[in-house]
């Protein structure tokens, strides 16, 4: 992307006032201006989950890691940033009117494919569904209950189970039980629950 | 998945989720909320568009 179209992809994004969308078009932007460099970036947490099911979710900044390369000089860091006019760093910028935290290296069990949206700027990498729902159920139930992650996790299975989502509920099921979660009864349990108020049945109760 | 696709499922995905939990599931506070609440007016991030109008 030259000079000019970065300008105006800033200028659209800092008047977008939708936290999805101008989220989406961040990510979409920062992953181009990164893939011309050979940094693939990937879009994780909560920021993640937002953009998989639209769950009204997300405060106003956008988690990255580093699918590759695992690290980045700081130097290179900041003139990516730098040329979309933003302020602060090395890991937190201000831009476009939020925030771009750069979390670090990718971190994942998954074996399932990141997911892919075609954002207005570029393709948007987002890290899997799967264990975003481990994640959240993990963390809603410890170290102690935390409803906001309950409800970001049911929201998620929500989605995955009314087909609006490509979810592979034998890789949750793998993931959910690997020795760094330990997580598979609570799992199924949430799972189950909102399946009964979807009036459908959980995949994690039927054999395989 | 393209632009075009994940625009149409906005809709889908967000009435999805609100049959489960509460529309809005924003945490009320976080380790961010310094600097969050200093761009967006004592908020945590801007409003969420409301599912009628996805």
């Amino acid at each position: 992307m030259n000079t000019a179209q970065i300008g105006e992809a800033v200028a659209d994004i800092s008047a977008e006032r939708d936290p999805a969308l101008k989220m989406l078009k961040l990510a979409s932007l920062c992953s181009a201006l990164g893939r011309e460099r050979g940094i693939e970036l990937v879009v994780v947490g909560g920021s993640a989950i937002e953009l998989l099911t639209d769950g009204a979710y997300v405060s106003g900044d956008l988690d990255l890691c580093l699918a590759n390369p695992p690290t980045i000089p700081l130097r290179l860091r900041q003139e990516i940033m730098g040329e979309l006019s933003a302020v602060g760093g090395p890991r937190s910028w201000q831009v476009a009117g939020m925030f771009v935290d750069l979390l670090g290296s990718l971190e994942t069990l998954a074996r399932t494919p990141l997911r892919r949206v075609a954002g207005p700027y570029g393709m948007v990498q987002l890290a899997q569904p799967e264990e975003l729902l481990v994640e959240r159920v993990l963390v809603s139930v410890y170290p102690q209950p935390f409803p906001p992650a309950r409800d970001c996790a049911r929201k998620l299975a929500a989605v995955a189970l009314g087909g609006a989502l490509e979810f592979d509920w034998k890789e949750l099921r793998r993931l959910a039980a690997e020795p760094q979660y330990r997580i598979l009864n609570e799992c199924k349990a949430l799972v189950r629950d909102v399946a009964n108020e979807l009036k459908t049945q959980s995949p994690l109760d039927s054999d395989g | 998945m393209s632009w075009e696709d994940w625009l149409k499922g906005r809709k889908w995905r967000r009435e999805l989720g609100n049959r489960v939990a509460p529309e809005v599931i924003r945490r009320p506070s976080g380790s961010k909320d310094r600097r969050l609440r200093k761009l967006f007016n004592g908020e945590r991030g801007l409003p969420f568009t409301p599912t009628e109008k996805l």
